[in-house]
């Protein structure tokens, strides 16, 4: 590839060294999303009529993605509605994940909303203080959510309340060092190589082969929102 | 074979017998070596394409994916091997029949490669014994066809005469880690920046936790 | 109750008002003679099977032939993409991307950076859009080969695995001159490509696309009407519409069923608005549609390749910033300004604003999207990849209940699964 001359009309080289990365670009996308501005998606101001007090805000990430801050406590509500709504119709739910931002913030819980009629999509989080990680499961709403909060059980340790099979999804069942993608887990693990490939090999890989896994799948209800207590419903804890 | 005890076919030094008994053992071993695939991730797609017309691993005696472990010679371990995937392939080296070797394709299968990670076995051989490292993610076809002459190679050096030594597997290793505790740290030990590596990104602090203090005692 | 009965029962289960099966009235299952116990029996397939295409465990129950459930047990190749995504620079994802998804790596390696792209506000050259255009298409294409073929070896046919591999070889070779390597090809970068397209390189791709259509006509004459091809496919695994939306399936899946949902006609990007392609949808949503829609995916990818190949523009393919894009080596060797750019650039990597961005593609198993989260550092707090083969396969125990055991092959085929990204 041949770049001889580098055109730079604005900003002299040395001038960019020493303002530093991202000081000298000009802002084509904002440095923060602007708060509670217009929305672009007419669903967010629907949304604020019918719930007014459980949407907390909303912002426009990225230039023109629109993301509503709702209550947790309604999710299910809140969800359903966009779900079934002849208005929005937000049949298609793209995905479902959790962000850490560390430092003690709440863990946010995201959903990716597509309306497959409308052509429109929303990002709908709720916040879960780290002391209260549970929130209701949608599964009743989308059969796809099913393994997605799974997932995010698995990695984060986020409860959903009435989920069906809330187990670990991608961690072996007896993994004891906790939920991975939480920022305060060390990236190779919390135990060392050789005890992780210790208890690797004593995980027995018939344990969970047997006709009582299959039998039992009776709805399991983790007790929802009585903060780490809840714990007991699951494989593994938090803190080893 | 009992060629190996003394007072049978001499005392154990090689004789005319045993090596011309070698040569043909060999000969035979090394030209039908049956693969077993443990094919994981992207090295077990390039595996695919070694079979395929173009590279045609039925040139070399491997017509035969062995699928099922009972009957295969080698353990081509192609991809990465997670925790939750020891055990498995841990029973499937148990579960062959000896002779039996064992190839390790690609960076993740012999070093965890980029995935200095909480869930990566790094290095399969902390778990089985390996005969042959191909490096490479993934490695060419042409670099698994190597590998494989390599350890047919390595079946041209092989004698009847000391085959309890070279097969020596003790019956209760089985479903064991393959190397001890410390060897398996050292084997496993960071290398290069991997560990340097930090989340906090420079300009907003987290409560991401310095390397030090990352391991539990 | 007769087997038989139960069997079209179970195949066809009446829709409610709302769109969901009426719980059928029979209970098939109902064990008739308790003094024998359970008569069921369970099946382990996997992690280490040639029909679960990777190293994915299905654990099956069992009554006589006949699926009951199917539990699948995942992550025996979860790599934590994730989390090590979390500690290296933007730029240097993009190599994990690839080994996500291995059997499609430039669409991963595109749609990465253009979420990365849009979360910056970096608009990428027109040639550039054009060549993620080619090369999204061409590994749309590459990675219905590989499924194709191994599809036609669970159906039992072998030819067609061959003839796949031998066009699969030659999209090897395309990777090869692009990027050096066959598979893992990290062609992307911030704001352009790892390097411009090579010489005569546009050119193979077109030949590629001139050849394509005859393998294909040649798997179509092997298979399409193949009487065994189409009796262990046609009826097997259907899923209605609605269902399968609600399932959150995406891609072939979907619109076999007759959903027309493809990203790139509804929420468009790099002007797939003005490229001429058809959607192919099925009607049936079973296995004999989702290898039609992909056989047709193909050939319309092909339509496109020609088109954007037309319309390949000359020009940078990098965004000219030297905040974004790597000086050229030459300038790096002469120029002051240039290695200090390099320097800083590779040192401390580039910086995204501190705000979420959603980016979605149609990649080649379905909606393929990235969320990645910025905080204002040249690591991300967050990446997470929508996994399409993940949601996918949730629908499998769903789609396999009251087939045979051998149907369930086909169903876990007909998905076009890839552990990589499953498992991440």
């Amino acid at each position: 590839m041949t770049r001889e001359s580098v055109p730079e009309p604005s900003l002299s080289g040395f001038d960019l060294v020493a303002a530093g990365p991202g000081q000298g670009r000009e802002q084509s996308a904002p440095a923060t999303a602007a708060e509670n501005v217009a929305p672009g998606n007419p669903s967010v101001t629907a949304l604020r009529e019918h719930f007014a007090e459980a949407v907390f805000r909303n912002r426009i990430c990225a230039g023109d993605e629109d993301v509503v801050y709702v209550d947790p406590e309604r999710i299910t509500d809140i969800l359903g509605w966009l779900h079934d709504d002849a208005e929005q119709h937000y049949d298609h739910l793209a995905d479902v994940t959790a962000v850490d931002y560390g430092g003690g913030r709440p863990l946010e819980v995201v959903y990716q909303l597509w309306s497959i009629p409308h052509r429109a999509a929303l990002r709908v989080k709720c916040e879960l203080p780290l002391d209260g990680l549970a929130i209701d499961s949608v599964t009743g709403i989308w059969a796809g959510a099913n393994w997605l909060e799974r997932e995010v059980y698995d990695l984060f340790g986020i409860h959903f309340n009435g989920h069906p099979d809330l187990r670990r999804i991608l961690m072996p069942d007896n993994y004891a060092e906790g939920h991975p993608l939480r920022k305060d887990f060390p990236l190779r693990g919390r135990f060392s190589r050789a005890e992780q490939t210790r208890r690797a090999l004593t995980q027995d890989p018939e344990d969970y082969y047997v006709p009582g896994e299959i039998a039992e799948r009776v709805p399991q209800v983790v007790e929802g929102a009585a903060g780490t207590g809840a714990e007991g419903g699951g494989a593994g804890g938090d803190d080893v | 074979m009992g060629l190996d005890k003394p007072g049978i076919l001499g005392s154990g030094t090689p004789t005319f017998l045993t090596t011309r008994l070698d040569f043909v053992v060999n000969w035979a071993r090394r030209n039908s070596l049956w693969p077993m695939p443990f094919g994981t991730a992207c090295c077990a797609i390039e595996m695919m394409a070694s079979a395929a017309s173009n590279y045609d691993l039925a040139r070399f005696g491997m017509e035969r994916m062995s699928f099922s472990p009972r009957q295969a010679d080698v353990l081509i371990c192609a991809g990465r091997v997670p925790y939750k995937l020891a055990p498995v392939l841990r029973r499937i080296w148990d579960q062959m029949m000896q002779p039996k070797w064992c190839i390790s394709m690609g960076a993740c299968a012999s070093s965890g490669g980029v995935f200095d990670v909480y869930s990566m076995v790094q290095g399969i051989d902390t778990i089985v014994p390996v005969d042959v490292y191909i490096p490479g993610c993934p490695p060419r076809p042409e670099g698994l066809i190597y590998g494989l002459m390599m350890v047919q190679e390595k079946i041209r050096g092989e004698s009847l005469a000391n085959h309890a030594a070279l097969r020596a597997e003790d019956p209760l290793a089985a479903g064991r880690p393959r190397a001890g505790d410390e060897e398996v740290s050292d084997l496993t030990g960071p290398f290069g920046n991997s560990t340097q590596q930090n989340r906090v990104s420079g300009l907003v602090e987290t409560d991401a936790i310095g390397r030090g203090e990352d391991r539990l005692p | 109750m007769s087997d038989a009965v139960d069997y079209v029962a179970r195949r066809n289960p009446e829709m409610g008002p709302d769109g969901t099966p009426v719980p059928s009235p029979i209970e098939p299952f109902e064990v008739e003679e308790p003094e024998l116990g359970s008569n069921t029996m369970l099946v382990n397939v996997g992690p280490q099977h040639p029909a679960t295409h990777g190293v994915l465990r299905l654990v099956v129950e069992l009554d006589g032939e006949t699926v009951v459930s199917v539990v699948p047990r995942l992550g025996y190749l979860h790599s934590s993409f994730e989390k090590l995504g979390e500690y290296r620079t933007w730029n240097q994802i993009v190599t994990l991307t690839d080994r996500m998804d291995y059997l499609a790596p430039l669409i991963y390696n595109c749609a990465y950076v253009m979420a990365v792209e849009k979360l910056m506000g970096i608009e990428v050259t027109d040639r550039c859009r054009v060549a993620r255009v080619i090369c999204m298409e061409m590994d749309r294409i590459f990675s219905h080969l590989l499924w194709l073929g191994t599809w036609s070896i669970d159906v039992g046919a072998f030819t067609p695995f061959l003839y796949a591999f031998q066009q699969r070889e030659k999209v090897y070779k395309l990777h090869e001159a692009l990027t050096g390597a066959r598979i893992t090809t990290s062609a992307t970068r911030i704001g352009g490509m790892m390097a411009d397209l090579p010489e005569g390189w546009a050119h193979g791709v077109r030949e590629f696309a001139d050849n394509l259509p005859a393998t294909l006509d040649e798997i179509d004459s092997l298979l399409t009407c193949n009487a065994i091809h189409v009796g262990r496919t046609q009826g097997i695994g259907a899923i209605s519409a609605e269902e399968a939306v609600n399932y959150g399936l995406t891609g072939a899946n979907l619109r076999a069923s007759g959903v027309p949902y493809d990203v790139r006609k509804d929420r468009p990007y790099y002007e797939y608005e003005s490229y001429d392609f058809e959607v192919p949808i099925g009607c049936h949503g079973d296995c004999y549609d989702r290898y039609l829609v992909r056989m047709e995916e193909m050939r319309q990818s092909v339509h496109i390749l020609h088109q954007a190949l037309d319309r390949l523009p000359d020009g940078p393919m990098d965004v000219e910033d030297p905040r974004i894009s790597l000086p050229s080596k030459t300038d790096c060797m002469s120029d002051m300004e240039s290695m200090i750019h390099h320097f800083k650039l590779i040192t401390e990597g580039i910086p995204a604003p501190a705000e979420d961005c959603w980016f979605s593609v149609e990649g080649s198993k379905g909606e393929l999207g990235m969320y990645v989260v910025g905080d204002g550092g040249p690591k991300p707090v967050r990446w997470r990849i929508r996994p399409p083969s993940f949601v996918n396969l949730s629908a499998i125990p769903k789609l396999a209940e009251g087939h045979l055991m051998a149907d369930l092959i086909m169903i876990n085929a007909s998905l076009d699964i890839v552990l990589g990204e499953i498992d991440r």
